[in-house]
């Protein structure tokens, strides 16, 4: 028979770990906005991503995708460490030990109260080895890097690094849609890099996302 | 607490409160003992309710896994005790609020919605068992929000995502 007081044995029942009305908190005497573990969390105002961008821009030119989509790479080295370690902690046990769902979910409730957007997965690709993720409402792609091209090299980056130390494989990931250009979410697409070679250049001639799925998954 | 009544105090600087607003925050108050009272009773009878409640669900569900029974028992018991914060607080929106964005997901994802909903459905039993229709009637409307989870609703596709994990994807 199941006990209920075996279920309630560390009395702890996991929920919502980033439900806002608790993740966000924070010691504003001092000044600090913090989440629930007393981290220090920031509110970033959008005019700032617009200087950070206008002022790459100015300074590198072109480059200005690849500094952002580096600073992508080095946010999601550190988030993934700082997010598995809230997640076990918050659970009681190693990452490895939850479901894929619950995982997933928990990054999604992340992204969500962090005011990063609503993030999900789309699985129609999963068959031929692509991972797509959407993100709607992203303050991150609000502002054109370079004009009639996604913006959200900041995001890639930060996807990419996540999902690359979620799966241990060398991920590639390449925006195929974006806010910025008048699509419904930004799209995002995982994947080996030799399977995704000839995306950005699709990109590049504004191909829209499933015609580039087509082409990959052909 | 209630979101009507928490607004009360949010802009001492424009007015003073209104007398139809005092009266408000004065029901509230003079219904939290009962309130109290009841949520006392909730925290100390929550084992021996959960445990009829799981027995009753096991004999129901004997070809159900146990893990599957398990993660939907322990679900109920943090719904229960959403509940139990909602009507103390008077914060109808509190179940949706903590579990509205995960909880749907989850039920999606192991296919629990009919141990859930039988799960639901006892949890209910038991309550109106114990507690007088007056108390019930402070426990309803949260136990209605939280029925409602458990229906089907449009939600993301993490459905295939239980058993395999993404590593094996790429």
């Amino acid at each position: 028979m199941i006990s209920i007081a075996d279920l309630l044995i560390d009395d702890r029942l996991p929920g919502n770990y980033f439900a806002n009305d608790v993740y966000v908190r924070g010691t504003l005497e001092l000044g600090l906005l913090e989440n629930r573990r007393g981290d220090r969390l920031l509110a970033l105002p959008d005019a700032l991503l617009k200087s950070i961008i206008s002022g790459l821009n100015n300074e590198t030119g072109q480059a200005t995708a690849l500094v952002l989509r580096n600073c992508g790479l080095w946010w999601g080295k550190n988030f993934y460490a700082r997010f598995c370690e809230e997640l076990s902690d918050y659970h009681g046990k190693p990452v490895a030990d939850l479901s894929m769902a619950e995982f997933l979910q928990a990054l999604q409730e992340c992204w969500r109260t962090h005011g990063w957007g609503v993030l999900s997965l789309n699985l129609d690709y999963q068959p031929q080895g692509f991972l797509v993720i959407e993100i709607q409402n992203s303050p991150f792609t609000a502002h054109a890097v370079q004009p009639n091209q996604p913006s959200g090299a900041l995001e890639s980056g930060i996807l990419q690094s996540f999902f690359s130390q979620l799966t241990g494989r060398e991920l590639t990931c390449v925006q195929t849609s974006c806010e910025s250009l008048g699509a419904d979410c930004n799209r995002f697409v995982l994947g080996l890099e030799n399977r995704l070679q000839s995306v950005p250049s699709l990109v590049q001639e504004g191909q829209p996302h499933e015609a580039i799925m087509r082409v990959v998954t052909r | 607490m209630n979101p009507q009544l928490e607004a009360l105090f949010d802009e001492p600087e424009k007015r003073y409160l209104r007398p139809e607003e005092l009266n408000a925050l004065s029901q509230y108050v003079s219904s939290l003992p009962e309130r109290i009272n009841l949520y006392r009773r909730l925290r100390s009878e929550e084992i021996t309710l959960m445990q009829q409640v799981a027995d009753t669900l096991q004999q129901q569900m004997a070809g159900e896994p146990e893990d599957l029974l398990k993660r939907s028992l322990k679900n109920g018991l943090l719904a229960l005790r959403y509940v139990a914060m909602a009507m103390l607080t008077d914060d109808v929106d509190f179940v949706k609020k903590r579990m509205e964005s995960w909880l749907p997901g989850i039920v999606e994802a192991y296919g629990t919605r009919a141990i859930d909903e039988r799960l639901h459905q006892l949890i209910y039993e038991q309550l109106s068992g114990r507690f007088t229709p007056q108390q019930m009637a402070l426990l309803s409307p949260s136990l209605v929000t939280a029925r409602n989870l458990l229906a089907p609703q449009e939600i993301g596709t993490e459905a295939d995502l239980t058993s395999e994990t993404l590593v094996g994807l790429f």
